[in-house]
């Protein structure tokens, strides 16, 4: 395969993923001001640090502006509207790579969000499901190819990325609200917008606390939106790719830390290794880019 | 019920014959179409849009500066040929482009021709089609246009006319095979009344060509370099790589090494390519040689390939007889060449390079159509008959001053047949573009590509500027 194509699947992949994780995040989130009484103001800039432009963000603090910014700012790199934008730019290259139907799939996520001017919540659900209904196209009627692999690459690496930030920022703004309540329903909401309150219960009927939420988040091999789900798919993946000792070699190191006793109860402990692992991913990232996408010439 | 085609002209019809009645070989189809309540007509147009949108068939035009992708505009009524009369045409098309290919390869090598007409030696010389760096290149079986699509036109007594032969990187060809299927899906019943000749093995007629260009035998890297996305045939460039199962790259993916061989760059490192399916124009193709600043192009690329170190399909240069100009002549290379005479009849041309034609033409001008040499796509195009005294005297002065850059033709009245326009069905004026491919055999489509004006009374047939097209139908 052309290596400007892999690299074109690599990010339309990514893109997808981002927005489906960035329309979940805002939607539960938008759930949770209705249950913890809050100052409206600062309860919501926080999701702009998790998906990484808060300097650009020059408005009044209001809910409204927050979610402008995140959902339709064309300037704003990390905005649905900005990733849908440069999926479509990259699927244009891919016409003939993906099967017909996920192409389709792909055209009807981009005219249904691009058909309301005015977003509301359900329009993110839309989103959603168009972006599950992608990935099902894919997973479930795909060759096992080249395409197929940068696929999951390019998923997997915005997954795990997107799961480190989240939780980081919780950790970081619990501080916010000392009642160890609001603590709690913090926590639950986070699970939420990882879709993953249901599975998260399954396993632990009684207890929700950090240590308890943050072992699944990050080490529950089983749920397919934990960190260290998503590290197991990128080894895996390459068993199918062109060899490269390095990347392999980056990708094992991931985990490494996360196992260490206690670390889940401590704070800083915990946040000085996602700040490892967002290293380790963006390491990653430049190697495959190295690897398959700027062969040589 | 009321025929809506009453309106007397002096058109050909296709359909239907001078006293307004179908033609017996278009009994049928005329039945289905005209014979259709105005709701199953809608009915048929709104199934016709759901296949093409789900199908995926798109045009990339510019809307306010925006660039959008069309749904492909398809008119159900299907052109109809007979096979015996396309026979013919296929005959006159395999001749004509013999001699084409003969002649651009005289003007790279000895121009034997040419001194022997020493005007058209004198316009080819100094054509920006005529490219100097192409000289004493020998392309693979001496085949430089590989793949042609020359535009026909019916007169008003129905005989085929070549009016065009595009031999630079000629489109439309996987709207053809398209149209075909979008009509099997949609006219499903009427296509079974008629045995319509199949045209579906284009593309591996398309790869044998390409394959057949190539300067090594054994396993080949064959791939279609496209100009990207922003172009207009970019549709076209991918379905073309996808039915053959063959890359499509941009120059981007390309580079040469140190030897001058032509590598892609994939994701296991580099691959040498064999053959280029070119749809970059020939100044776009080399920044050391042509348009310095192309971003289209590869570096050095036309010296490998002078090196024979890659096969360029069509070949760069071979523009050269796409040319109003050259076109007079082709009749005359016909008969140099293959010593035959032409088969299929071309569109008288005045050449005011030639102090007769050119009296001729000052003369005559309110009744000729005027073209300048080396423009395409109808550009400073002038219809003497629809022209003001101003604009014809005007016309007269600019080839006064420069009588060699200007062509006439009669205008040709071209053909018609029934076209569905909302619910009601009216005459619009079309042309047909056959593909030709040369390699170690002349493949001819069955048919080709119909366009169609859509604006009544119009000629203007381009998808750029309000045509549409039609699926043809060569039957026995």
């Amino acid at each position: 395969m052309l290596s400007s194509i892999a690299e074109k699947i690599f990010w339309l992949s990514r893109y997808i993923e981002r927005i489906e994780n960035t329309s979940r995040l805002i939607n539960v989130n938008s759930d949770l001001l209705l249950d913890i009484p809050h100052d409206e103001s600062n309860d919501l800039k926080h999701l702009i640090k998790i998906t990484g432009h808060i300097k650009d963000f020059k408005k009044k603090n209001t809910k409204e502006n927050v979610f402008t910014f995140l959902i339709e700012d064309e300037n704003n790199p990390s905005s649905i509207k900005y990733s849908i934008e440069m999926a479509k730019m990259n699927s244009r290259y891919l016409l003939t790579m993906l099967p017909k139907s996920a192409w389709e799939q792909f055209n009807n996520l981009y005219s249904d969000f691009n058909n309301n001017d005015k977003k509301n919540s359900e329009d993110l659900y839309q989103i959603i499901r168009n972006s599950q209904r992608f990935f099902a196209i894919i997973s479930d009627g795909m060759q096992r190819n080249d395409v197929f692999n940068f696929i999951k690459l390019g998923r997997f690496i915005e997954r795990a990325d997107m799961l480190s930030r989240i939780i980081e920022d919780q950790i970081l703004r619990k501080e916010t609200h000392v009642n160890k309540y609001y603590q709690n329903l913090q926590w639950s909401s986070v699970l939420k917008s990882i879709n993953g309150y249901e599975s998260f219960k399954t396993l632990n009927k009684e207890n929700l606390n950090q240590e308890i939420v943050l072992n699944f988040m990050i080490m529950e091999s089983l749920f397919p939106r934990s960190i260290k789900y998503c590290v197991d798919k990128l080894d895996e993946v390459q068993k199918y790719l062109p060899k490269s000792v390095q990347i392999k070699k980056t990708t094992k190191k991931l985990l490494d830390g996360f196992s260490k006793q206690n670390i889940y109860k401590n704070d800083k402990k915990i946040l000085k290794q996602l700040d490892n692992f967002q290293l380790g991913l963006i390491m990653l990232d430049k190697e495959i880019s190295q690897r398959f996408f700027l062969t040589d010439s | 019920m009321k025929n809506q085609n009453t309106q007397k002209n002096n058109f050909y019809d296709e359909y239907l014959n001078d006293k307004n009645k179908p033609r017996r070989l278009f009994l049928s189809a005329y039945n289905y179409f005209f014979k259709q309540s105005p709701s199953k007509k809608k009915l048929l147009a709104k199934v016709r849009d759901s296949v093409i949108k789900t199908m995926g068939v798109t045009f990339r035009v510019y809307d306010n500066n925006k660039l959008i992708d069309r749904e492909w505009p398809l008119d159900l009524i299907p052109r109809i040929l007979k096979e015996k009369e396309w026979i013919e045409v296929k005959r006159g098309l395999e001749q004509r482009i013999k001699a084409i290919n003969l002649f651009i390869h005289d003007v790279y090598h000895k121009q034997k021709f040419l001194n022997q007409n020493p005007i058209l030696k004198s316009l080819i010389l100094e054509s920006p089609n005529y490219l100097k760096e192409c000289s004493g290149v020998v392309p693979k079986n001496k085949i430089w246009a590989n793949i042609s699509g020359t535009d026909l036109i019916k007169d008003h007594r129905g005989k085929f006319y070549v009016l065009e032969d595009n031999l630079r990187v000629p489109s439309g060809v996987a709207y053809m095979l398209e149209n075909r299927n979008v009509m099997k899906k949609v006219v499903t019943d009427l296509f079974n009344k008629y045995k319509v000749s199949p045209i579906d093995d284009y593309t591996s007629q398309l790869y044998t060509c390409l394959s057949n260009a190539s300067y090594i035998n054994g396993n080949k890297n064959i791939i279609i370099l496209s100009p990207g996305i922003f172009n207009s045939a970019y549709f076209e460039h991918a379905y073309l790589a996808q039915q053959m199962g063959i890359d499509l790259v941009e120059a981007t993916d390309l580079f040469l090494s140190k030897d001058n061989f032509v590598y892609m760059k994939t994701i296991n490192g580099k691959k040498k390519v064999d053959v280029i399916y070119r749809r970059v124009n020939d100044n776009y193709l080399d920044p050391k040689v042509w348009i310095k600043d192309s971003s289209l192009g590869v570096s050095g690329i036309i010296k490998s390939w002078k090196e024979k170190k890659v096969a360029i399909v069509n070949a760069p240069g071979s523009g050269v007889a796409d040319d109003k100009a050259v076109y007079a002549f082709v009749p005359k290379m016909i008969e140099y060449y293959l010593g035959e005479k032409p088969k299929l009849k071309q569109v008288k041309t005045y050449l005011c390079a030639f102090e007769k034609d050119m009296k001729y033409v000052l003369e005559n001008i309110h009744k000729l159509v005027l073209k300048p040499v080396n423009e395409s796509g109808g550009y400073g195009i002038l219809i003497g008959p629809q022209a003001t005294k101003k604009e014809l005297k005007e016309y007269k002065l600019k080839i006064i001053s420069n009588p060699r850059n200007f062509v006439a033709q009669p205008l040709i009245k071209l053909s018609t047949t029934p076209t569905l326009i909302n619910t009601s069905i009216q005459p619009r004026h079309i042309d047909l573009r056959p593909f030709i491919l040369s390699g170690n055999k002349t493949f001819v489509t069955n048919g080709g590509l119909t366009r169609v004006a859509l604006k009544k009374g119009s000629t203007i047939v381009n998808s750029s500027q309000g045509g549409g097209s039609k699926d043809t139908w060569v039957v026995s």
